[in-house]
């Protein structure tokens, strides 16, 4: 058979790539419920570990039943800090990645958007935040204290920063370690900053930025204080609520 | 024939090494190189994606239109890789964390290509495999190598246990820079060649 | 103004070889003189600038969550971005094919020597990492992600043309006889990406 053929090159062509694209969608399908399953899981547990419970993350429904036994509530807050609805806690029905990655680009263009606050019951506020590292997408978890101005914890995930440099965000516990005990104040201008060379000490709201992982840094530090600043007026409204308690 | 396989498995390793002598796949060994956990993890992802990749388009050798080549065999690589990727995200989801950082560069990675190109669409199945395979391990050999220079001046560590920083040691920060790679590659060419004469060019 | 910065900041700043590494191997492997670097050098701009507004129609009317919205209601919830990496692979490699053909068929010397890193710009990593660049950072418009392939495919051009101007002076220097060739070449490359280090802090 000629092979060389324009007929038999586009038949050939067209005809892996259909049978390629069948494949993928296929498994894509018939994997996604137990996917999911498996994502779910590791946002709850990147929420909990960065709101600084110590749990038992050995199986999904280990995690799933200590979110559902510590979650006081969860709801979505528009751009006014105004409730626009809630989460359902009894299914710990949480925001996904993919979902963080739907408001970020609403964040962006200026769209109304609706971000998701996990309350728990001791009183933490943890907040999801989502950018660009240097390769693919970083995101995380902050967490306050009710009043949403002294940090409790963080969390942080990526999907392709290079393990060593930028994975060091997610890999390293130092870095993470900094987090906790640092204010913010998302009225200002800058809630929050990652110092390239070290944070200037006595600066309540920076931490260091990681050696050789500029890009990274910088796409953290940007995803953190764009998000943070969504939040301004939600944070606004809970400073003043537990002030007058 | 005995000999030609050994020859197969030999060469990529030693004479015909794919980062040092035949120059592929260096972009992806600049970016896993900075602890040597992560070489290891990349290493073997290459190694089975090159033979299996390997394998699957000397099958195929005889069908493959020579004008469409390039796409079929990316395809069918990215395919491949993406499936496997998929799977492990529904059955071992703690494994495709530490995995799914490197799918992007596997696929690019030049020496999956590059040996399919050169060997695996003029050869039988059998001896693809094994070229595929072999070239995998040259490459995870030099991978490691460097990724050991690098954690161990660069972090004072190795498999993130500390070795040099419990002696004092100051760690050299330029060593986890992705020039610091070729550079150390650079030595290990020289040193090869050095050895082995026949590869020195004039 | 802001075509203009990006333009700058995706030549020097981002350059696709010297801040982040990509498209390594032919730039090694292609360097050893000028003419052949120039021909390489061209056909990436070649490729990146077709691959790359290409694949941002493709993002933005297909890939993207609820880009399918134009075909109708019921699209708008479609979330094809897990084939993302495959369409930009194919589209890539569609054109490299292209580019194949058309250098074999007209200029036959640099078809040969350029060997097999022809079709493996196929997988040279700056042609993919400029798309998924592309993909990830959003860019406004049609006009922004064609000024961001044009300027990176201009940054790797200078790149591998003065690595190859380097080198050919080089073949006249008394360097070690092990290091000659592709070790030195490391070497420079190296000791290049260090000093290219220092437009990291600029911000345009």
């Amino acid at each position: 058979m000629n092979t060389n053929s324009n007929v038999y090159t586009v038949i050939y062509t067209t005809l892996i790539c259909v049978i390629v694209a069948a494949v993928l969608a296929f498994a894509s399908q018939s994997l996604k419920p137990k996917q999911d399953a498996n994502e779910k899981a590791e946002t709850i547990r990147q929420i909990l570990t960065a709101a600084q419970f110590e749990f038992d993350a050995s199986s999904n429904e280990a995690i799933l039943g200590f979110y559902k036994s510590n979650i006081a509530e969860a709801f979505l807050v528009d751009a006014d800090g105004q409730k626009t609805g809630t989460l359902d806690t009894k299914t710990a029905q949480i925001y996904g990645v993919s979902d963080l990655k739907a408001q970020n680009y609403n964040i962006k263009g200026e769209a109304d958007y609706n971000l998701p606050v996990y309350i728990f019951k001791n009183g933490t506020t943890a907040l999801p935040i989502y950018g660009a590292g240097l390769w693919g997408p970083v995101w995380g978890y902050i967490a306050l204290d009710s009043s949403c101005t002294q940090i409790a914890g963080a969390y942080f995930d990526h999907e392709s920063e290079t393990p060593g440099l930028g994975g060091k965000i997610k890999d390293d516990p130092e870095f993470r370690a900094q987090f906790a005990g640092k204010t913010v104040n998302t009225a200002d201008d800058v809630p929050f900053h990652i110092v390239k060379g070290g944070a200037p000490a006595g600066q309540t709201n920076a931490i260091d930025a990681i050696s050789g992982a500029t890009m990274t840094s910088k796409g953290l530090d940007e995803a953190i204080n764009i998000w943070l600043k969504a939040y301004s007026n939600y944070a606004a409204a809970a400073n003043n609520t537990t002030e007058e308690e | 024939m005995a000999q030609k396989l050994k020859e197969t498995i030999l060469n990529p390793i030693l004479k015909g090494n794919p980062i040092t002598v035949l120059i592929l796949g260096v972009c992806s060994s600049l970016a896993v190189t900075v602890e040597l956990k992560g070489a290891c993890v990349m290493a073997l992802s290459v190694i089975i994606v090159t033979g299996v990749s390997s394998l699957i388009c000397s099958l195929l050798r005889k069908t493959i239109p020579n004008r469409a080549r390039i796409i079929i065999q990316l395809v069918v690589v990215a395919m491949m890789v993406i499936l496997v990727d998929q799977v492990l995200k529904a059955f071992a989801y703690a494994i495709d964390k530490q995995l799914s950082v490197y799918i992007g560069l596997i696929i690019t990675n030049c020496i999956v290509m590059g040996r399919i190109e050169a060997f695996a669409l003029g050869n039988k199945p059998w001896p693809s495999l094994l070229d595929g395979v072999a070239n995998g391990v040259g490459y995870g050999l030099i991978l490691v190598i460097v990724a050991f220079f690098r954690e161990l001046l660069g972090s004072g560590t190795l498999f993130g246990f500390p070795v040099l920083s419990s002696l004092g040691y100051v760690n050299n920060g330029l060593m986890i820079l992705p020039p610091m790679a070729l550079i150390l590659i650079g030595c290990i060419i020289w040193v090869h060649r050095s050895i082995d004469k026949s590869l020195q060019e004039k | 103004m802001e075509y203009l910065s990006l333009f700058v900041k995706s030549i020097f700043v981002d350059n696709m070889i010297f801040a982040y590494f990509l498209g390594m191997c032919s730039y090694l492997a292609v360097s050893k003189n000028v003419k052949t670097a120039n021909g390489l050098g061209i056909a990436v701009i070649f490729v990146l600038l077709i691959t790359l507004p290409v694949n941002y129609l493709l993002n933005k009317f297909v890939l993207q969550p609820g880009a399918l919205s134009w075909l109708g209601e019921s699209f708008a919830n479609v979330d094809l971005s897990f084939l993302s990496f495959i369409l930009f692979i194919a589209v890539i490699a569609a054109i490299v094919q292209v580019v194949e053909m058309v250098v074999e068929k007209f200029l036959p010397s640099l078809y040969s020597s350029l060997g097999i890193f022809l079709p493996l710009i196929a997988v040279n990593c700056a042609i993919l990492g400029g798309s998924l660049f592309m993909q990830q950072r959003d860019f406004a418009g049609f006009g922004e992600a064609t000024v961001y392939a044009l300027g990176s495919g201009i940054g790797w051009y200078l790149a591998i043309v003065t690595l190859a101007a380097i080198r050919e002076k080089m073949a006249y220097s008394n360097v070690p006889s092990a290091l000659k060739g592709t070790g030195i070449a490391f070497i420079t490359v190296g000791l290049m990406g260090i000093a290219f280090m220092a437009f990291m802090g600029i911000s345009l």
